[in-house]
């Protein structure tokens, strides 16, 4: 006939134990996800910083819009005439090449 | 851009060859430099991502012996013409304006970034005539300052000028030694001269410029500014600064071409629903066209990331697409985002998150 032997397990816990441990278990696992999500929120962050650089740089402008750029426009009356002239087609334009076919 | 084990590298370096010819007296060395350059070049000094630095940008490309085009000039000139060819092309089909002009399909897509070209014209090249015929701001700046920088600005012989692109894309490298982009020496053909060059001789990243910078002793941060007041090439507008985030081509164009149409300003220059990190946005912008009492509504859309374009393409290819203009950028956000900018440690590189944790790794 088989023997048990109920004796029981090493390591006791009290009650007081077991819920400080739960808690202390709780708070790593909380700060672990709270890291993980302040990675992923990071993760684009320099992206929207150098936009908002770009958009600082716009609203700091003087001028906001391109036809009111003067040396451009200048530049217009020396050179090119104006948008979509022979010469602004020979400098400023191109065709493109399908190249589905390559070689 | 990031690779999660920062191995992607860009094999084509022209620092060492750019470092040669500012050292030659002969050559007048001018740099051309892109929108998103200002807002990440710091970067690569220590400073925060987002910083400014367009004037202390230009006084370190003086210090090192540049002469100075600022591509957002160019920016507004790609408007002018990409803008009016959209204009034109409004007046053709939607107003019935008879024209003599070669006009393209609609609807018109932008055509600054240059791997979204490379993209359409290796996987669809069906809608090439949907494609703004206008070349990308790098492909007007070569000859601007070929041609009147050369004549007007700095008094020199184009053939004396080296162009050196400075932009925050490897994409850059490949459209700058395209064989059609050798407007400005078919100008001065027609003008008695003889030689042949393209018109960006040579490109260089974000990256590659901040390596340029360190070789040659200067620190963005303690360098002299300088602001080039009585560069005409380096005058810009706000239009043409918001070039390099995602739905900046489409905003700048707007304001310009609702002025043409309309003959009046925007009530708001700042147009919102085509900003922000929405893969892709659509708006209705209401135009009262000037001398009639007709409206039109322009219907515009603006896509990030190219795969996220091919929603759109088979209404376009059927001929049902409602839309009139349409922006794509190959990188998501634009070019601030673009493959030759600083990598950045806040991004998804692994290596790089853990160096910003803990430095000392």
């Amino acid at each position: 006939m088989a023997t048990y032997n109920y004796i029981e397990k090493a390591i006791q816990v009290t009650r007081r134990e077991f819920v400080a441990l739960t808690g202390v278990a709780a708070a790593i696992l909380w700060s672990g996800a709270y890291a993980i999500t302040d990675v992923v929120e990071d993760r684009n962050k320099y992206i929207k910083l150098r936009t908002a650089g770009l958009y600082k740089d716009d609203e700091k402008s003087a001028l906001r819009q391109s036809h009111k750029n003067k040396s451009l426009m200048d530049m217009y009356a020396k050179l090119a005439n104006k948008p979509l002239s022979p010469v602004a087609e020979k400098l400023f334009h191109t065709q493109y090449v399908d190249r589905t076919k390559l070689g | 851009m990031n690779c999660p084990f920062g191995s992607i590298k860009d094999q084509v370096d022209a620092v060492d060859e750019v470092m040669k010819k500012l050292d030659d007296p002969n050559i007048t060395v001018v740099a051309t430099i892109a929108p998103a350059v200002r807002v990440a070049l710091g970067e690569e000094f220590g400073m925060e991502p987002g910083s400014l630095v367009t004037e202390k940008m230009y006084g370190a490309l003086k210090k090192a012996g540049f002469k100075i085009m600022d591509v957002n000039f160019a920016a507004d000139n790609t408007i002018m013409e990409e803008g009016m060819e959209l204009v034109e092309k409004i007046k053709h089909y939607v107003l019935g304006v008879p024209t003599t002009h070669h006009l393209g399909a609609l609807p018109q897509f932008t055509s600054c970034c240059s791997a979204w070209v490379r993209y359409i014209e290796l996987n669809h090249p069906d809608l090439l005539d949907h494609l703004s015929t206008a070349k990308s701001p790098q492909g007007m700046a070569g000859p601007v300052v070929k041609t009147y920088g050369a004549t007007e600005v700095w008094h020199t012989e184009p053939e004396k000028i080296y162009v050196v692109g400075v932009y925050p894309c490897t994409a850059k490298k490949l459209e700058a030694s395209r064989p059609e982009f050798h407007s400005a020496a078919k100008y001065w053909k027609e003008h008695g001269h003889s030689a042949d060059y393209p018109d960006t001789d040579v490109v260089l990243t974000t990256r590659d410029l901040a390596r340029l910078l360190k070789k040659k002793g200067i620190d963005l941060q303690t360098v002299e500014p300088a602001t080039e007041k009585d560069n005409p090439l380096a005058e810009y507008t706000g239009a043409g600064t918001i070039f390099g985030a995602t739905g900046g081509v489409m905003e700048a164009a707007l304001r310009t071409a609702y002025f043409v149409v309309t003959g009046e300003e925007m009530a708001d220059l700042s147009y919102k629903p085509v900003r922000g990190l929405e893969f892709v946005k659509y708006a209705d912008v209401l135009m009262k066209v000037k001398g009639t009492d007709k409206e039109i509504t322009l219907k515009v859309a603006v896509v990030h990331g190219t795969k996220n374009v091919e929603a759109l393409l088979p209404d376009i290819k059927a001929g049902t697409s409602p839309y009139h203009f349409i922006e794509v950028m190959n990188c998501p956000a634009g070019c601030v985002n673009g493959g030759g900018q600083p990598i950045n440690p806040m991004g998804t590189s692994w290596l790089g998150k853990t160096k910003a944790i803990f430095p000392w790794s």
